[in-house]
């Protein structure tokens, strides 16, 4: 459970999240939603996959993301973006993804 | 598929339920009168209800594979997931504070209404494939 809620921390991985909500997105089509670097989105998606809040599928070179949330996990993204959980500190979420950047 | 409450762990659950049961009766059979015995009951129905509905989105994920479009298909799994938490939580309400005569009556008809709306989500996907 505490992977789910260092994965719910991070505004752009909520986004992500929400953006899923509507469908299954492609990985390029979704880090252009966002003005971070591609090794940094690629790192939030390992990070919400390690949680198993989104499951990704390999279909030739592109790879989709889509949403695998169970009701909880759901009601607490929905908590977290109207009261903006924030379990770790900035600098803590950002050395996570740099750390993960590292070993990709 | 994976089954995220594997057949081991739920007859453990069941079995701990049977013996706190027990174990209540034996050592204070004074608290537990028949009525709260059936509340309870209906309580327990209900949150079995919520514990697997939880887990429907996130482990019906074969069920993405199917025919229908995938952004519809999440959606109806979603809104079965979200019903059928609803309607376990109506149940277990039901089961706390309805009257006793009308108890199961009212929490089947909540769970039959979130049921209901959730098979015909499902099937309003599948009938809308793609191509």
């Amino acid at each position: 459970m505490s992977t789910v809620f260092k994965a719910l921390s991070d505004p752009t991985r909520r986004k992500v999240l929400q953006l899923l909500q509507a469908g299954p997105i492609g990985a390029g089509e979704l880090a252009e939603m966002f003005d971070v670097s591609k090794p940094t989105m690629s790192a939030h998606f390992a990070v919400l996959a390690g949680a198993g809040l989104i499951e990704a599928e390999k279909q030739g070179r592109t790879i989709t993301y889509r949403l695998r949330l169970s009701v909880l996990e759901e009601a607490l993204l929905g908590f977290a973006q109207a009261f903006g959980l924030q379990v770790t500190r900035p600098e803590e979420s950002h050395s996570e993804v740099k750390s993960k950047q590292e070993k990709q | 598929m994976k089954t995220a409450y594997p057949l081991g762990r739920a007859l453990a659950g069941a079995a701990l339920i049977v013996a706190a049961t027990a174990l209540l009766r034996w050592a204070a059979p004074e608290y537990l009168s028949l009525e709260m015995a059936r509340r309870l009951t209906g309580v327990l129905l209900g949150a079995v209800v919520v514990v697997y509905a939880n887990a429907i989105p996130k482990s019906l994920m074969a069920l993405a594979r199917l025919r229908c479009s995938p952004a519809r298909e999440q959606a109806a799994r979603r809104f079965a997931g979200w019903s059928l938490v609803l309607g376990g939580l109506g149940y277990m309400a039901a089961a706390l504070l309805a009257p006793l005569a009308i108890m199961h009556l009212l929490g089947g008809s909540i769970l039959a209404v979130a049921l209901a709306a959730a098979i015909l989500r499902c099937m309003r996907a599948r009938a809308t494939v793609p191509g």
